[in-house]
């Protein structure tokens, strides 16, 4: 695998983290983030190469970008339908309980993908085509794409959405007797998370160049909720080292041959016994801000 | 006509498992007047303070706000009616600084669109000025400005009872709800708390229900006085009144004088 293709997968591997982040950041432990991914994947899949307006566009030359907008607005428009209608009744679910529920949740919608007529079965879809004609194009997609889902979650700590969010998840019952509305708080945030994780899906399938149900299982729900736990679930600085580094990490650890898995697990299971709260945590950020004065970033929602 | 009470209750009971935790009480709270609620430990006074917030639903009975049914509502409905309260076991956001503690409490007085804060645009930076102007507000009120950017979790006891009622008033309320707020507090402190409760109804135009064990505290602080024992309501009147009431000497001052 080229550098590049390394950082884009880095960066999708941020860009899920972010996704499996929100709901964590208001004490939801949603695992749902593959399966939207899985639909975004499909959306993408489906459009470039079975609609004919858009699959002609495709041949030859490069996928035209407005298609591959038209895409996401698609797939982030189904995900977000499927969260708000399933929202409501899985998020009165707390803990491992809401945990399983939307592992079930991925799971049927990997059994689905699987068996449906439209979904090329295991074998899936191929020849998905390319808006861009290298990794570059793919890594400035990507980047752009985190960069937008940063600043949307940086943001959203300054407001009362996000304030809401931090409250809920140290005392939920408390939050309601200050007026907050928790159960929509709790969607909005499981919502937000469904519509970054099918963006996701959507530049992975074209990056991938193929798409099929093994996209979006059970070990994506675990790996994704490590990068998280890894890198911390305060602030959005946290999934998004956490993706980073844990994409990167098995790849990097190559030469070291069969041993780079027991690594890697070592990794995931050192990081949260040395640091239970994650790598970065607001009470970090805000020491660092007090270091270096003239840089001070991030997580001013929560200080220690 | 006279008005309907602010808050009224009507033989209302709930129990857990064979435990009647609150028996048929009934109890009137007129607008404006501190009302204090007494009684030993495990009487069913907390009980009473999650039934009337929404926490828990009653198993029969009614509660009455202004008139009108509120039984079964949740606690966040029940908040923008008019109605907070604090917590006898303290429910702060911990790590969450005091004056984000406050503007969560202030959730319902922000107005401004998830958008215009996205976008930092000049109208939400105003409204939020606005708000946590409030907030400090609040906090300097309850003398604890100075920690304003402190986590909750890091303050004293009793800075924390303050903070709970700071975030409390955050919310806008008519009846505010007090789980002993003086628990854990010196005698001087409790005084102090008193007087605080005081001012803080007349600059608000509240109406305050409190719990506190220290009964001459109570005395001097309330208007009128209600006792629990066993779940049920066994006196309500004048802090006189209720002094003299043969049951109460028995149930509960007898044990204590
Ligand atoms: N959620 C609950 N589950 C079971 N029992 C409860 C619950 N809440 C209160 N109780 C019981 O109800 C009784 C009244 O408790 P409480 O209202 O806390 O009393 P007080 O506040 O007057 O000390 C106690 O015996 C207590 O154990
Ligand atoms: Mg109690």
């Amino acid at each position: 695998m080229s550098d590049l293709s390394l950082l884009v997968q880095m960066g999708l591997g941020a860009l899920l983290a972010l996704s499996v982040y929100l709901p964590l950041r208001c004490g939801q432990l949603s695992l749902a983030t593959p399966g939207f991914y899985a639909i975004g994947g499909y959306v993408a899949a489906l459009l470039s190469t079975r609609w004919p307006a858009l699959a002609a566009a495709g041949a030859g030359g490069l996928y035209p970008l407005p298609a591959l907008l038209l895409e996401m607005v698609l797939a982030v428009g189904l995900a977000v339908g499927l969260a708000l209608l399933i929202g409501r009744p899985v998020l009165k679910l707390r803990g491992i309980y809401l945990a399983i529920a939307t592992i079930a949740l991925v799971e049927i919608l990997r059994v689905v993908n699987l068996n449906a007529g439209w979904s090329g079965g295991a074998v899936g879809i191929f020849a998905i085509p390319q808006p861009f004609d290298g990794p570059g194009g793919y890594l400035v997609c990507t980047a752009l794409l985190l960069a937008l889902c940063c600043w949307f979650c940086a943001r959203l700590e300054q407001t009362r959405l996000g304030r809401a969010m931090a409250a809920i998840r140290e005392d939920e019952l408390a939050t309601r007797c200050m007026g907050v509305p928790t159960a929509q708080v709790a969607l909005s945030a499981f919502v937000l998370s469904a519509a970054i994780a099918a963006l996701t899906g959507v530049v992975a399938a074209h990056f991938l160049n193929t798409w099929n149900a093994r996209q979006g299982g059970f070990d994506a729900s675990i790996t994704t909720l490590a990068f998280v736990v890894f890198g911390g679930s305060r602030t959005w600085l946290g999934p998004v080292l956490g993706g980073l580094v844990l994409t990167a990490l098995p790849e990097l650890l190559r030469p070291v041959g069969d041993l780079r898995l027991i690594v890697f697990g070592l990794v995931i299971l050192v990081g949260p016994i040395l640091a239970p709260q994650g790598l970065i945590t607001p009470e970090r950020l805000a020491a660092l801000a007090r270091a270096f004065p003239a840089r001070a970033a991030g997580g001013n929602g929560v200080r220690r | 006509m006279t008005a309907p009470p602010l808050l009224e209750l009507e033989g209302l009971s709930r129990s857990f498992g064979g435990l009647v935790a609150v028996n048929q009480v009934s109890l009137q709270v007129q607008e404006g007047t501190i009302t204090g609620l007494i009684g030993p430990n495990g009487a069913g006074k907390t009980t009473l303070f999650n039934l009337i917030s929404g926490l828990t639903p009653p198993h029969a009975g009614r509660i009455l706000w202004q008139g009108a049914a509120i039984g079964g509502l949740p606690p966040e409905r029940v908040n923008r009616l008019g109605i907070a309260r604090t917590f006898q076991n303290l429910r702060l956001f911990g790590p969450l600084s005091c004056l984000d503690n406050v503007l969560v409490g202030l959730h319902s007085a922000d107005r401004s669109p998830l958008l215009a804060g996205l976008l930092n645009r000049p109208a939400f930076r105003r409204q939020q000025d606005q708000l946590r102007q409030r907030a400090h507000e609040l906090l300097e009120l309850l003398e604890l400005d100075r920690l304003a950017d402190q986590p909750a979790d890091s303050l004293a006891y009793g800075h924390r009872r303050r903070l709970e009622i700071a975030r409390a008033l955050a919310t806008g309320p008519r009846l505010l709800l007090l789980d002993e707020p003086a628990a854990g507090m010196n005698p001087a402190e409790k005084a102090a708390l008193a007087d605080l409760i005081e001012r803080l109804r007349q600059r608000f135009n509240l109406t305050v229900l409190v719990i506190e064990h220290h009964v001459p505290l109570m005395m001097r602080l309330c208007d009128r006085l209600a006792v629990l024992n066993f779940g049920q309501r066994i006196a309500e009147g004048t802090p006189a009144e209720v002094r003299s009431d043969p049951l109460v000497i028995e149930a509960y001052l007898g044990s204590q004088a």
